[in-house]
């Protein structure tokens, strides 16, 4: 177990590793100088100096590296151009929201979609089959902005069941604080479900399908024992093993979905700021978003390997 | 009975026929639409933000001009730059998945590492830094897409090279003592087409979406017409809730092709392997 714990540890550690290699090189080969992608033109010629010295920018490229790497380590993300503060402080008020609505929107999808992918493999039949493989095409071809706008046109600004933007209604009381981002998260979170739920489906009923086709299944039942305890306590447990890995693996795209999702429906998280960051060329910005949420998603890879982990056993022989 | 050709199987995949024509209307478009369309680059004669209606049939954007010419051009741009992007996917993700399959070893388990970590990676916010940095252009957004989509191709072509170096056409092969390179680059690359094409279609697919997304956020070429950035000037002014049209028919136009191409690869993924099909 603690083999197979270090192993995944030392290779979300690499992921990272290479996540920061490649920022440091696009930012550093790009043509032109990478003071104009670093350094704010606005700044005072001391400011800048004293900026360029932090990043060693007179150095030779592999002394740079070092210093990226020292200050990455002190939590010294860089210097915005826009908000003139510190890039990590900056994201790190944003960072919550993001996790927030990935971790719920993660959360959902498994609590909708593995219940789901047990019934249709109990249910076969090719009605159910057609129903599945069409909504895996529509969820895979899914433009989130055009979910996410549909969600916002119908539900906020026609219905008005649900506030049009935001994490919260501003000024409100701290006591109802978790009802109010609740209602704001509806609509972004039900985005990003919808477009992940029929691959969530249609994993978890492959793999139960795979399960059920077990000897110790047909075991089971030969011994008596009842055909729901069956599904949903022996042949589930297995089942969830290649559906929890994939999730790990979709976890990287979900990134990408929660951005657009964000910017549709102005949630203060990293990927709304992404977009006022493109606006602004603020380049620092851009590319502290990018570590941060690369670290996230290591994270969260990690959690899920973790996950994997407890379910099966045998991994820790 | 002789068996059935590809082609023949293949036309009886109602869904992948669908994607088939779907595929070449929209190809079709963007070739050659552009020099069709009712309003050629330039100012219309239309009055701004006016919906559907028989003058501009998907009503006009805020400048006055005809969204139903700017999304014919969108889909010149969609097709040039999905396309460069498969170009690069298929530079990188072939060869390495090719050596990887056959030659295994170190270099099979480096290049197993490196097509998992770029899978791991959040590609979308690199992207971002990425077309910023260097400046959005066709050129930028096509090769961008295209360095980071090579991983599903690579390891697409690597599983099916190792099947296929497993038969014994390629054992006779190495006894003829063909060389390595002409082994993996003719004997397998030939077997291992198809599912390599499937593959390929699907690309296509997710580069639209990535491009799309990327100039929705304002990384689009702003010197050409481009599904994502018609999206991009409706929201950013904020005519969406006003004029639908600016959203929907954009936004319906990116789903469309992904649909396609996505129906387009399932339907040859089918027709090769009979099997896959439940």
């Amino acid at each position: 177990m603690s083999r197979y714990i270090a192993l995944r540890l030392a290779k979300g550690l690499l992921t990272f590793f290479i996540a920061v290699t490649i920022t440091f090189l696009i930012v550093r080969l790009m043509p032109g100088d990478p003071t104009t992608a670093l350094i704010s033109d606005s700044l005072s010629p001391e400011d800048a100096l004293v900026l360029k010295e932090s990043f060693g920018l007179d150095k030779p490229l592999y002394q740079q590296y070092f210093l990226f790497i020292r200050n990455l380590l002190k939590g010294d993300l860089g210097y915005s151009f826009f908000y003139k503060d510190s890039v990590a402080s900056i994201i790190g008020n944003k960072l919550w929201w993001t996790l927030l609505l990935m971790g719920s929107s993660l959360f959902m999808t498994l609590l909708i979609g593995i219940p789901l992918g047990v019934i249709s493999a109990k249910h076969q039949g090719k009605l159910l089959d057609q129903a599945i493989n069409v909504a895996v095409v529509i969820g895979v071809s899914i433009f989130v902005p055009l979910l996410a706008f549909l969600l916002l046109y119908s539900f906020s600004f026609k219905l008005m069941w649900t506030p049009i933007g935001g994490a919260y209604s501003p000024g409100i009381d701290p006591s109802k604080m978790f009802g109010s981002v609740v209602s704001h998260m509806i609509l972004p979170c039900a985005t990003l479900v919808i477009t992940y739920l029929a691959s969530t489906v249609l994993y978890m009923r492959n793999s139960m399908l795979d399960v059920l086709k077990e000897d110790y299944v047909r075991t089971a039942k030969a011994k008596g024992v009842n055909d729901r305890k069956v599904t949903w306590s022996h042949a589930l447990r297995n089942a969830l093993i290649p559906t929890v890995t994939v999730t790990g693996l979709m976890i990287g795209k979900m990134v990408a979905g929660a951005v657009l999702t964000e910017t549709v429906f102005s949630w203060p998280g990293v990927g709304t700021m992404i977009y006022d960051a493109v606006q602004k060329q603020d380049f620092p910005l851009l590319q502290g978003a990018f570590l941060v949420l690369a670290a996230s998603v290591v994270v969260m890879t990690l959690i899920t390997d973790l996950v994997v982990a407890w379910l099966d056993p045998r991994i820790k022989l | 009975m002789r068996e059935k050709t590809f082609l023949e199987s293949f036309c009886r995949h109602r869904l992948g026929v669908i994607g088939f024509i779907g595929v070449a209307l929209i190809l079709l478009a963007g070739i050659v639409g552009p020099f069709f369309v009712p309003f050629q680059r330039g100012y219309g004669e239309a009055m701004p933000l006016v919906g559907p209606s028989g003058g501009n049939i998907l009503g006009t954007d805020a400048l006055g001009l005809d969204l139903f010419s700017e999304i014919i051009w969108g889909a010149r741009t969609s097709v040039l730059i999905s396309a460069s992007a498969v170009l690069v996917a298929m530079f990188i993700g072939i060869p390495l998945g090719l050596v990887s399959g056959y030659s295994r070893g170190k270099i099979g388990a480096l290049i197993d590492s490196a097509i998992e970590i770029t899978m791991t990676i959040p590609t979308l916010p690199l992207m971002i830094l990425i077309s910023a940095l260097v400046g959005p252009s066709v050129r930028t957004v096509a090769l961008v897409i295209g360095v980071f989509a090579w991983p599903t191709l690579a390891r697409i072509v690597r599983n099916s090279t190792l099947k296929v170096s497993q038969m014994q056409y390629i054992e006779a092969a190495k006894v003829l003592g063909i060389s390595k390179g002409s082994i993996m680059f003719k004997h397998i690359l030939l077997n291992i087409a198809g599912p390599a094409l499937v593959d390929i279609t699907l690309i296509m697919a997710t580069a639209v979406l990535t491009e799309s997304s990327l100039s929705y956020l304002g990384l689009g070429d702003p010197n050409v017409w481009s599904w994502g950035g018609i999206l991009q000037t409706a929201f950013k002014a904020g005519h969406h809730f006003r004029a639908w049209w600016l959203v929907i028919f954009p936004a319906a136009s990116i789903m469309l092709y992904v649909i396609f191409f996505n129906l387009l690869g399932i339907g040859i993924n089918e027709t090769l392997n009979p099997k896959s099909r439940k």
